[in-house]
C-alpha cells in the first residue's frame, strides 16, 4: 500500500524536472497518467536503445531506457493536444484529476489552451504545479528563453562553483542536478498543495522557476557577497572548514579513493595510520591543515597509491574516517551497499515481459512502503482505459478520437523484446520484483 | 492567514542533511524546533561569517538555512530533550545506523532516519559526508578534468546534502499523510548514497547496460556533439546545449553572420555526429563568437536568435540577474543581530499566501517557551 494510492495526477512533461516528480508519487501509490504524443514525443523517449535497430519506430521509442527510469509505475495516454477534440479529451480527464504537474514551458502550456486559468474551470479544486525554467509571469525577462538539463547548472551557479580554482570551471557536463532539484520542490509543492486543499477544500496554482529553486541552495554565499562582497570561488575538493578532504589515487588505472576529515578525531585516526610526517604536530589543528593541504596531499597520496580504492575505503572507516571508492558505473553496479539494499529494480512492462532494469526510489517509509509494478509503459498503452474510466468518456467517443489519430495506442501491442544482458541481471545484483 | 503546514511541530536534529528543507518548511508554516547542543548547532561554525561579528548568530550558514525555526538547547539524553522529542509530529534527524534505533516516541509520530548509506546493509555503519555521498553513487568520478583527480559538483555549497533534505522533507510529508490514513506513524530510512543515485540515470547503470559506453569525466563539454559545454567569453564562460537541428541551424547562422565563415550552414552539419567529428573546427568558430562578447549580451542574443545558451553565473552574477531581482526573488531579512541580509525568498510562488519568514534564531531562543509547551 502507499500512502498516495487514493491521489489521481496527470503530467504533461518532457525529460527530467516533472517526469521525475511523477515517478515518485507513482512509488508511493499516486495513479500517474502521462500525456503523449507521437507528433511531440518526450525526448526520453526519443533516445531509444542502441540495440533496438530494426523496430518500427514507435516501438523503438518504447524501448529507451529513461522511460523506466522517467516514468517507473506510470500510465501512458496517447493524445495529440493541438486541436480542439485532443484538448477537450484532456479536460475531461483533468476535471477528475487532483494533481497536475507540467513541466512545458508557459508559452506552450497555453498554446495548447491548458493553463491554468483553463484548467481551473473545468477543477476549481485541482491542485496544479507548473515548472517552467524561468517561471510562468510573462513580465520577466527569460520568460520565452530556454533552458533545461545541462544547461542550468551553469545559470543557477553550480557549474562556476565545480573544479579547480586554477582551471576554467570544470562544470557538472554529465548530469543535472538542478533539474531534479526542481523535481524535488515539485514533489513538496503537490504534498502542500493536497494538504492545503485537504484543510480547506481550496485548489492552488503553484508556479515554481526551476532558475530559482537551486540558486536558493547558495543561500550562504549569496548572504556573503551582500555584506563582504566577496564570490565564492570553486575549490576542487576542499572546504574552509574541514581538512584534508579530496579523491586520493589508488592501484590502478583512474581508480580513486574519496576522503573526508571532519574534525581533529579523525585526523589524529588518519596521521596513525600514515604514521611519518603525518604525524608531526604541525597539521595538529584545522587552520595547519588547511593552510597545509598540498602536503597533506602528497602524504596521503603516497599511502592511498598502493591500495586497492577498496582496500583505502575499508580500511579509512575501519578507523572511523570517511572514505569511499569513487565509483564508474561498474563499481556502482557491484557496491556491495547498492545490491543489498536492492536499489537496482528488475521490473516487467508490456514491452519488456522479462523484466527491465531501473533504479530505486530512496524514501523508504516502514509502514507503507509504495511499491514498484511496471516499468514504464508504452506509448499510448493506457489510452483507452484512461479516457473512459477517468476522464469519463464513452466507448464510442473514445474510438471516435482513436479513428481520427487525434487519441492513439500502442504500437505492435503483439510485438515483446529482451533487453540483452536480461539474463544475467540478477547476477549483476539487479533486484527482481514480480509485478 | 497561516500557511498550510501550521500546527505541525518538528523536531529537527541534522546537521546540514535536513537544514534546507526544513526552512522551506517552517516558512510553509510548519513550527520547526532545531535541537542544539550547548555550544550551538555545526552551522553556527561554519564560515563564511557575517563582518564584524563573531559568536552564535555569526555564521551565514545558520542565518540563512535556520530562518524561520526556533531554537532549543538541550542536550541530548537529559529528560528536557526526552519530551521535547516526545512532542513532535515529525522528528528529522542524522542517525548512525549502528548504534541508534530509530523508532517512533508515539503511535503517529514519524520519524525521518538521515544516514550516510542507509539503515541496513554491510556499510550502514560507515561515515559520509558530501563528497563521500557523490562519490559512492558514481558520479564524483564523471566530474572534472580527464588529467586531474574527480571532483564533486559544487564543493562549497554542500548540494548533496540539501537533495538529502529535500528527500527528507517528503518523507516526512508522506509519513505524516499515513497518520492521517492509518492513525499510525512509522520510521522513513533515507541513505545518503540512494538520494545522489537518484540524480544519476544520465551515467547510471541502466543507460550503461544498454549502450556499454564508459563515461569518463569529460572535462567541461560532453562527448556527444558540439556545441555542447561551457565556451569563454569576455568575462567568464557561457553554455551551450545544441543538439536539436533547429537550434544548430540557428548557431550556424550566428555563427556566420560574425565569422563570415559561409560553409558552416553546410547541411551536413546538420547532424549532430558530424558536429562531433570535426569538434575543433565547430569549437573554434563557436570562440570566435563568445570571445569578444560578455556573457549577458550572448545569453540575450543567443536566446533571442532561439539557441539553448545560458552565462555560466558566479554568486556576484547571480546577486545582479535581472531575473531574480524583478520576479521578487529576494527577501530583505530584518536580522537582529546582523542588520539587513538581503535572502532568497520564497522558493515557488503560489496563488495562496503561504509564505511566513522569520529570521534564524539565537542560541537557544526558544528553549523556554518550547519545553514548557512539551
Amino acid at each position: 500500500v502507499g500512502v498516495l494510492d487514493d491521489v489521481s495526477v496527470v503530467e504533461l512533461s518532457i525529460a527530467i524536472a516533472a517526469p521525475s516528480c511523477g515517478r515518485a508519487l507513482a512509488f508511493h501509490g499516486a495513479d500517474v497518467v502521462k500525456l503523449e504524443s507521437r507528433t511531440n514525443p518526450d525526448v526520453a523517449r526519443l533516445f531509444g536503445s542502441a540495440w533496438a535497430t530494426d523496430v518500427e519506430r514507435e516501438v523503438f521509442m518504447d524501448t529507451s531506457p529513461y522511460v523506466p527510469e522517467m516514468s517507473a509505475n506510470k500510465r501512458s495516454l496517447g493524445l495529440e493536444l493541438k486541436g480542439a477534440e485532443g484538448r477537450s479529451a484532456a479536460l475531461a480527464l483533468l476535471a477528475n484529476t487532483e494533481v497536475f504537474v507540467t513541466n512545458y514551458s508557459t508559452p506552450a502550456v497555453r498554446a495548447l489552451g491548458l493553463g491554468y486559468e483553463d484548467v481551473a474551470a473545468v477543477n476549481p479544486s485541482i491542485v496544479y504545479v507548473a515548472l517552467p525554467g524561468f517561471g510562468s509571469d510573462a513580465a520577466q525577462p527569460y520568460y520565452e528563453f530556454l533552458a533545461w538539463g545541462p544547461n542550468q547548472a551553469p545559470l543557477v551557479g553550480l557549474d562556476a562553483l565545480t573544479g579547480y580554482p586554477d582551471q576554467e570551471p570544470a562544470g557538472i557536463a554529465s548530469i543535472a542536478p538542478p533539474d531534479y532539484f526542481a523535481g524535488l520542490h515539485a514533489f513538496a509543492a503537490v504534498l502542500t498543495g493536497l494538504e492545503h486543499r485537504d484543510r480547506t477544500g481550496e485548489g492552488s496554482f503553484i508556479d515554481i522557476a526551476q532558475f530559482e529553486t537551486t540558486v536558493s541552495s547558495l543561500g550562504p554565499f549569496l548572504l556573503d557577497h551582500a555584506l563582504s562582497d566577496r564570490t565564492a570561488d570553486r575549490s576542487g575538493n576542499r572546504l574552509e572548514w574541514l581538512a584534508p578532504q579530496g579523491c586520493y589515487p589508488c592501484i590502478g588505472d583512474d581508480r580513486w579513493v574519496a576522503i573526508t576529515v571532519g574534525d581533529d578525531d579523525q585526523w589524529s585516526a588518519l596521521a596513525g595510520m600514515i604514521g611519518g610526517a603525518a604525524s608531526d604536530s604541525r597539521f595538529g589543528s584545522l587552520a595547519e591543515r588547511v593552510a597545509r593541504h598540498d602536503e597533506l596531499d602528497e602524504l596521503i597520496g603516497a599511502w592511498t597509491s598502493i591500495r586497492t580504492a577498496t582496500e583505502a575505503a575499508h580500511q579509512l572507516q575501519d578507523a572511523g574516517v570517511p572514505a569511499y571508492e569513487v565509483h564508474d558505473i561498474v563499481g556502482v553496479l557491484h557496491d556491495e551497499q547498492v545490491r543489498d539494499r536492492r536499489w537496482f529494480q528488475l521490473v516487467g512492462s508490456l514491452r519488456f515481459p522479462d523484466g527491465d532494469v531501473f533504479s530505486g526510489h530512496p524514501i523508504h517509509l516502514s509502514e507503507t512502503p509504495g511499491r514498484w509494478w511496471q516499468a514504464g509503459p508504452s506509448m499510448g498503452q493506457d489510452t483507452v482505459e484512461v479516457l473512459t474510466k477517468r476522464a469519463g468518456l464513452s466507448v464510442d467517443e473514445v474510438d471516435a478520437l482513436l479513428a481520427s489519430g487525434v487519441a492513439f495506442t500502442e504500437a505492435g501491442p503483439d510485438q515483446t523484446l529482451r533487453r540483452p544482458y536480461i539474463d544475467y541481471a540478477e547476477i549483476l545484483g539487479v533486484h527482481r520484483t514480480e509485478a | 492567514m497561516s500557511g498550510p503546514w501550521s500546527g505541525v511541530r518538528v523536531v529537527e536534529q541534522t546537521g546540514l542533511t535536513g537544514a534546507y528543507a526544513t526552512r522551506m518548511w517552517a516558512a510553509l508554516g510548519a513550527d520547526v524546533v532545531v535541537v542544539e547542543p550547548p555550544g550551538g548547532h555545526l552551522l553556527r561554525h561554519l564560515p563564511p561569517f557575517a563582518p564584524g561579528h563573531e559568536g552564535p548568530d555569526a555564521s551565514l550558514w545558520w542565518a540563512f538555512f535556520a530562518q524561520g525555526k526556533r531554537s532549543v538547547v538541550a542536550e541530548p539524553g537529559s529528560d528536557e530533550h526526552a519530551r521535547l522529542v516526545a512532542s513532535a509530529d515529525v522528528v528529522i534527524g542524522d542517525v548512525d545506523p549502528t548504534r541508534d534505533t530509530p523508532r517512533p516516541a508515539h503511535d503517529r509520530q514519524v520519524v525521518v532516519a538521515v544516514s550516510p548509506f542507509g539503515l541496513s546493509g554491510p556499510r550502514k555503519g560507515w561515515k559520509g559526508s558530501d563528497l563521500v555521498a557523490w562519490a559512492s553513487a558514481g558520479l564524483a568520478f564523471t566530474i572534472g578534468f580527464p588529467d586531474r583527480a574527480p571532483v564533486a559538483p559544487a564543493t562549497p555549497v554542500q548540494f548533496a546534502a540539501h537533495v538529502t533534505s529535500l528527500f527528507a522533507l517528503n518523507g516526512a510529508m508522506l509519513g505524516l499523510r499515513g497518520v492521517r490514513r492509518t492513525g499510525r506513524g512509522q520510521v522513513v530510512d533515507l541513505s545518503m548514497q540512494e538520494c545522489c543515485l537518484s540524480l544519476a540515470p544520465e551515467t547510471g547503470v541502466p543507460i550503461f547496460l544498454d549502450d556499454r559506453v564508459a563515461r569518463p569525466r569529460p572535462g567541461n563539454r560532453r562527448r556527444v556533439t558540439r556545441p555542447w559545454g561551457l565556451y569563454p567569453c569576455a568575462d567568464g564562460h557561457v553554455s551551450f546545449l545544441v543538439l536539436q537541428p533547429a537550434h544548430w541551424k540557428a548557431m550556424a547562422t550566428w555563427i556566420a553572420d560574425i565569422t563570415g565563415v559561409e560553409s558552416v550552414l553546410d547541411e551536413a552539419f546538420n547532424d549532430m555526429h558530424v558536429r562531433w567529428e570535426v569538434s575543433d573546427f565547430i569549437d573554434e568558430l563557436t570562440e570566435q563568437v563568445t570571445r569578444p562578447r560578455t556573457k549577458l549580451e550572448l545569453f540575450r542574443e543567443g536566446q533571442g536568435r532561439g539557441i539553448p545558451i545560458t552565462p555560466v553565473n558566479s554568486v556576484a552574477d547571480l546577486r545582479a540577474d535581472p531575473h531574480l531581482e524583478s520576479a521578487g526573488f529576494w527577501r530583505d531579512d530584518e536580522h537582529p543581530v546582523l542588520g539587513t541580509l538581503p535572502s532568497p525568498g520564497a522558493l515557488f510562488r503560489v496563488n495562496h499566501d503561504w509564505w511566513q519568514w522569520a529570521s534564524a534564531p539565537r542560541l537557544g531562543e526558544h528553549t523556554e517557551a518550547e519545553l514548557a509547551r512539551a
